[in-house]
């Protein structure tokens, strides 16, 4: 509902998305007549919300999440139906029809990706990336789409230039301390010096007084309106007007590194001497102070001037035997070493970065002013300790590896606040959002050279150099943890696996009460042929895709329309192989008659002479109302071929049910159809029946194998551990669970363990006790004489659960993988709404103590805004067991500084090292 | 056919019963030890109170009892010192001839010096050069030259050579291919049963009616038969 003060009305949407204004006439308390006016066709939505600054935000049902402005209220003329003019006839009340179009009254202004709902995912790492990709199905019907996320922050590309030759460094540079954007952009090559002016292009200029015969080491802006270029012999000041002065090192020494901030310069000579420049009042740069250090210099760095000061205190050099030392730059100090820091390898770049002091900030953060020292060490480590404002001393450090490259660090802008660019083997970004320091990888190549760039076409920018090109481009949607690269898919995506010899996916995509994708076309065009509206012009060769770009000149786009509605009884499906790499599908085949797709799998049979062969578990006219019925069931064996881009049917075998779980086990198909459990061998013409076993309670709808043990899921009964023996062609159970859960997702852990999910919203894991384990392995019937006496249908032997959470979502899939390399393994799960999480066990008893400790007083200190009980929220079906809620550790940071000091107090710790904490384990799993 | 054979499986399954009793019998060490009774039963001679039992099974196990044990280890006893006893009485009768004989006896074999050693020699010559056996009081220059040919030749076939460990060898690969026979037939048969195959009572293989097979599948009958 829209309120202003004249006038009132609704919005409603139907389940088509079809939104209609409902305005009501009215005397007083007396509605006189209701009107419903048909407004605009936007995808289904959850909720939406009419803002008063004239936008309406469409929480969508599934998808992306919109934001739009309207264009209009809907004044103009438009199929209007009203209480007045109704017409009631025998039939009832006649409808009133409305023809679809393009928005008009809105207009889509930006949108927030979302997952939801994650039908099933893989980690792998098929690029050969640094880290691997998580591979997500996602979307229903119209909106389906597979998605690579890779962990790190995406980067809008503005412009690739080639340079005359390889370029070793880039610095933008403004002329007056008060420009906002930047003048110029100055490249330094091995033997000469390139500048660029910033204009509404990007031209060469040779008027600008810096020195292009000779390579540089630094530039920048030196005082409040002169440029400072300093090269091997010496430095170039360059005044406002025009005049230059100029440095030169005494005798035949060189300069070696530079550090600089507005007001002070610092440089290394050859040899091992600093030499300290002041800007002074007539913005004259004087040497003040020398400093002999012990050898040579590997790396400087000049701390940021603070608000209001002349001069900053502090000037860190690292030396090549492996230190760091802090100097102080105050007058009467006279470079005296004021702390010393030692590291685990010769640092290659140093870089200060001033967090200010924020109180309640707009990221509702409360933290105060610090000043950070980053080095990048030559093994690739980046090390970061905290500087005292006041004494200098170096505390709290802490390293991560970032790449198999020392990294170089840069300082930009970002969100107006300061950030640093490392550049290792790939560029990271460390930033503060939300009161967290963040270091995230980008999407990038790797870079040389950085510097921060603003001009009016792009505010906050990178300049960099790779290669013999210079690269412009922006950091998107900071705060967000992945990327992703989005392939559109025609129906709602179900399973998929990895063809592994030509790393190809294959997907199974199936809709209820959908048409197939010819019929729609077909639909399509004679409707539009109907209603006259020209199809587009390039020759009708549409794809039949749903999305692709958005902005094309598709009158009516599949992803925001939806697909027309067949009846409830009417299947769609299609096998899908994709070449993740180029984003293409090699081979669709689209199933006939009714038949839907719901399990796959790669079966490698044994002594046959296929290779590997695809199983596809469909069903033929399932109904789920007024009962759940099956006209058949199909096992479908399809071959590889074209080197596994195409695929051949084999044969399809009938079964009696919906083949809801496939798997291999010992070079043959595991099947589970309803609730059988059958071992399938493949033959001549159809799949050949081994053995079965028919005790499961209900469906089975996951199997895993490990060794000769089965672990079978099943729908309302959690799981069931089978053996298979040879000797008497018989599946057993021998172990199952006394819990009743409604598995939605399962992974096999270890040998005695799995991890489920139920539809409850809740993870856990069980485990076979390890005597119990023992027991069954050495018992030469295999704890089979123990089945047979089993009680009361159940198993033998019960697994213990082990581990209990309620996430409050429910978990689709579940897969056990490292996002970083050389890094130990968490299991990540994906859900109905969208969301990705990952659970890590702990390795000390000591993280255990800490956290839930911490836990316990951030359920006390920090309740929830709506009052609901944490522990009983996370308890919600089961007691929690075992997991300490990471989400609810990581809102420390947003207490408040008093609340904050006093947790740590009780955990006898500063609130720094908790910080320090949350990181490490936040760094453990991305 | 059915799990459980059909027609012909009770009789032969008396004739293997009856069978196997009549090796537990032949296994008893000799037949004077038992007597069988015109009622069927058996009696053991043995043991001094003389038992009845009522099958060759039960007889086999008694006669691993240890009473049964223990009787026969004194009967032997007793036995033994009456031989012994016959034995001294007729060397004191007739003393003179009986030494003498031994002796010219124990010397006969004594000029044949090392039996054993010439034996095999002898067998491994007659092996070495597939030819009837030489005698050896025949020539014995023949003989040192058949030595010295098989020691010039034995470079140029060094399986002569080693004769001894190659028939060792061929003893150990003789077993181990039994072995190898007896895993791969298991492995055969498991996957016999894996395909679906069982066993009859007679060890016949037949299909399990809940299990499909392909048209041209093998017969473990026939395979393994």
């Amino acid at each position: 509902m829209h309120k202003q003060k004249a006038m009132f009305f609704f919005l409603l949407q139907t389940e088509y998305g079809d939104i209609f204004k409902v305005t009501l006439d009215h005397d007083n308390d007396h509605v006189t007549e209701l009107k419903i006016k048909y407004f605009d066709t936007i995808p289904v939505t959850a909720s939406m919300c009419v803002l008063k600054s004239g936008h309406l935000f469409a929480a969508s049902e599934f998808g992306n999440h919109a934001l739009y402005q309207f264009q209009g209220i809907g004044d103009d003329a438009d199929v209007e139906s009203s209480s007045a003019t109704l017409m009631e006839t025998e039939e009832g009340f006649q409808p009133v029809f409305f023809q679809p179009r393009r928005l008009k009254n809105l207009l889509r202004i930006d949108q927030v990706e979302s997952l939801m709902p994650i039908m099933d995912m893989k980690v792998i790492n098929l690029f050969e990336e640094e880290t691997p990709q998580i591979f997500t199905l996602c979307g229903r019907g119209p909106r389906s789409s597979l998605r690579i996320l890779r962990p790190g922050l995406a980067i809008s590309e503005m412009a690739v230039s080639e340079l005359p030759g390889v370029p070793s460094a880039v610095w933008t540079v403004k002329k007056n301390v008060n420009d906002e954007f930047d003048a110029y952009i100055v490249v330094s090559f091995s033997n000469a010096t390139l500048v660029l002016s910033i204009g509404e292009t990007v031209e060469e200029v040779s008027d600008s007084g810096f020195l292009d015969t000779t390579p540089s080491l630094a530039v920048s802006l030196i005082g409040d309106d002169s440029l400072m270029q300093v090269h091997p012999n010496g430095i170039r000041h360059i005044r406002e007007d025009g005049r230059i002065n100029e440095w030169r090192t005494p005798g035949k020494r060189t300069i070696a590194k530079v550090g600089s901030n507005r007001l002070q310069v610092v440089i290394a000579l050859s040899g091992g001497e600093i030499v300290y420049f002041e800007v002074d009042a007539t913005g004259q740069l004087i040497e003040v102070d020398k400093h002999e250090m012990s050898g040579d210099v590997a790396c400087l760095d000049i701390a940021p001037v603070p608000e209001g000061r002349q001069r900053s205190r502090f000037l860190a050099v690292g030396s090549y035997d492996n230190t760091i030392r802090i100097l102080s730059l105050d007058p009467e100090d006279g470079m005296q070493i004021l702390s010393v820091q030692s590291v685990s390898s010769a640092p290659e770049s140093l870089l200060f970065l001033e967090v200010l002091a924020s109180v309640g900030g707009e990221d509702g953060a409360d933290h105060p002013a610090s000043l950070f020292l980053n080095a990048g060490l030559q093994n690739g480590v980046l090390f970061r300790t905290v500087v005292d404002m006041v004494t200098g001393q170096l505390s709290d450090s802490r390293s991560r590896f970032l790449g198999l490259r020392a990294p170089k660090l840069f300082s930009i802008v970002v969100r107006g606040k300061s950030a640093m660019l490392c550049l290792s083997s790939r560029p990271w970004l460390g930033y503060i959002h939300q009161g967290h320091f963040l270091l995230t990888p980008l999407s990038y190549e790797t870079l040389e050279y950085a510097a921060s760039f603003a001009s009016d076409q792009c505010a906050e920018g990178v300049v960099a150099v790779a290669g013999d090109a210079l690269r412009v481009f922006t950091i998107e949607r900071l705060g967000e943890t992945f990327n992703e690269t989005v392939i559109p898919l025609r129906y709602t995506p179900r399973k998929f696996v990895l063809q592994p010899k030509r790393k190809l996916l294959v997907i199974i995509e199936s809709d209820q009460g959908a048409f197939t994708a010819e019929e729609r076309e077909a639909a399509k065009k004679e409707c539009f042929e109907a209603a006259g509206i020209s199809e587009n012009e390039n020759g009708n060769v549409e794809p039949m895709e749903n999305g692709g770009d958005e902005d094309k000149d598709d009158p009516l786009s599949d992803e925001h329309y939806g697909y027309p509605k067949a009846e409830s009884d009417k299947w769609v499906s299609c096998i899908r192989v994709l070449d993740p790499k180029t984003a293409s599908t090699t081979c669709l085949l689209e199933l006939q008659e009714n038949e839907a797709a719901f399990s796959i799998c790669t079966v490698n049979f044994h002594d046959k002479e296929y290779g590997t062969l695809l199983a596809v578990g469909t069903a033929k006219g399932l109904q789920f109302w007024p009962k759940r019925s099956v006209a058949a069931g199909f096992i479908h064996i399809y071959r590889f071929i074209e080197d596994g881009r195409s695929l051949e049917l084999l044969h399809k075998t009938q079964v009696e049910g919906v083949p809801t779980a496939l798997c291999q086990f010992q070079g043959r198909l595991l099947a589970g159809i309803g609730n059988v459990l059958r071992l399938y061998d493949l033959g001549k013409r159809r799949l050949l029946r081994k053995c079965e076993n028919k005790l499961f309670p209900s469906s089975i709808v996951s199997i895993h194998t490990y060794r000769d043990r089965i672990y079978v899921g099943d729908i309302q009964e959690s799981f069931h551990y089978c053996k298979y023996r040879r000797d008497e062609n018989q599946l057993y159970i021998f172990a199952d669970d006394s819990v009743p859960r409604w598995l939605t997702a399962s992974y096999h852990i270890d040998f005695d363990t799995m991890a489920g999910a139920d539809k409850f919203g809740n993870i856990y894991f069980v485990r076979l006790p390890q005597d119990v384990s023992d027991e069954i392995e050495e018992d030469p019937t295999g704890g089979k004489i123990k089945w047979e006496q089993g009680k009361l249908n159940g198993a033998p032997n019960k697994v213990d659960e082990i581990v209990q959470f309620h996430i409050g979502d429910v978990i689709t899939c579940l897969q056990k993988a490292s996002l970083i390399p050389g890094g130990g393994e968490c299991l990540l799960y994906g859900t109905v709404m969208g969301s990705l999480g990952a659970l890590l066990a702990f390795t000390s008893r000591d993280d255990v103590d800490f956290f839930s400790h911490l836990e316990m007083y951030m359920r006390q200190e920090h309740p929830p805004l709506c009052g609901r009980d944490h522990m009983a929220y996370r308890s919600a079906y089961f007691p929690v067991k075992d997991v300490i809620d990471g989400d609810l550790c990581e809102q420390f940071p947003t207490l408040p500084l008093d609340l904050q000091r006093k947790i740590a107090d009780e955990l006898d710790r500063t609130p720094g090292e908790i910080l320090k904490k949350l990181e490490e384990v936040r760094n453990k799993i991305i | 056919m059915s799990v459980f054979g059909g027609d012909s499986w009770a009789r032969e399954a008396q004739q293997r019963k009856r069978r196997v009793e009549d090796l537990a019998l032949e296994a008893l060490d000799d037949a004077s030890s038992y007597k069988k009774l015109l009622s069927g039963k058996y009696v053991c001679l043995l043991c001094p109170h003389s038992p009845i039992l009522d099958s060759p099974l039960m007889l086999s196990m008694h006669s691993k009892g240890s009473r049964h044990r223990a009787a026969e280890s004194k009967l032997k006893e007793r036995e033994l010192a009456r031989q012994h006893e016959i034995n001294k009485r007729i060397a004191l009768s007739d003393s003179s001839v009986g030494t003498a004989n031994h002796n010219s006896y124990h010397q006969k074999f004594r000029s044949v010096g090392k039996p054993l050693i010439e034996l095999s020699q002898k067998a491994t010559s007659e092996i070495l050069c597939n030819q009837t056996p030489q005698q050896s009081s025949n020539n014995r220059n023949h003989d040192v030259q058949l030595i010295l040919d098989r020691i010039t030749s034995g470079n140029s076939n060094p399986s002569q050579n080693s004769f001894c460990p190659a028939i060792e060898a061929a003893d150990k690969l003789v077993a181990q291919q039994q072995h190898l026979d007896l895993h791969e037939r298991r492995e055969m048969e498991l996957k016999f049963t894996a395909a679906g195959w069982k066993r009859d009572c007679h060890g016949k293989w037949f299909r399990d009616e809940n299990v499909e097979f392909d048209s041209d599948e093998e017969d473990p009958n026939v395979c393994l038969g």
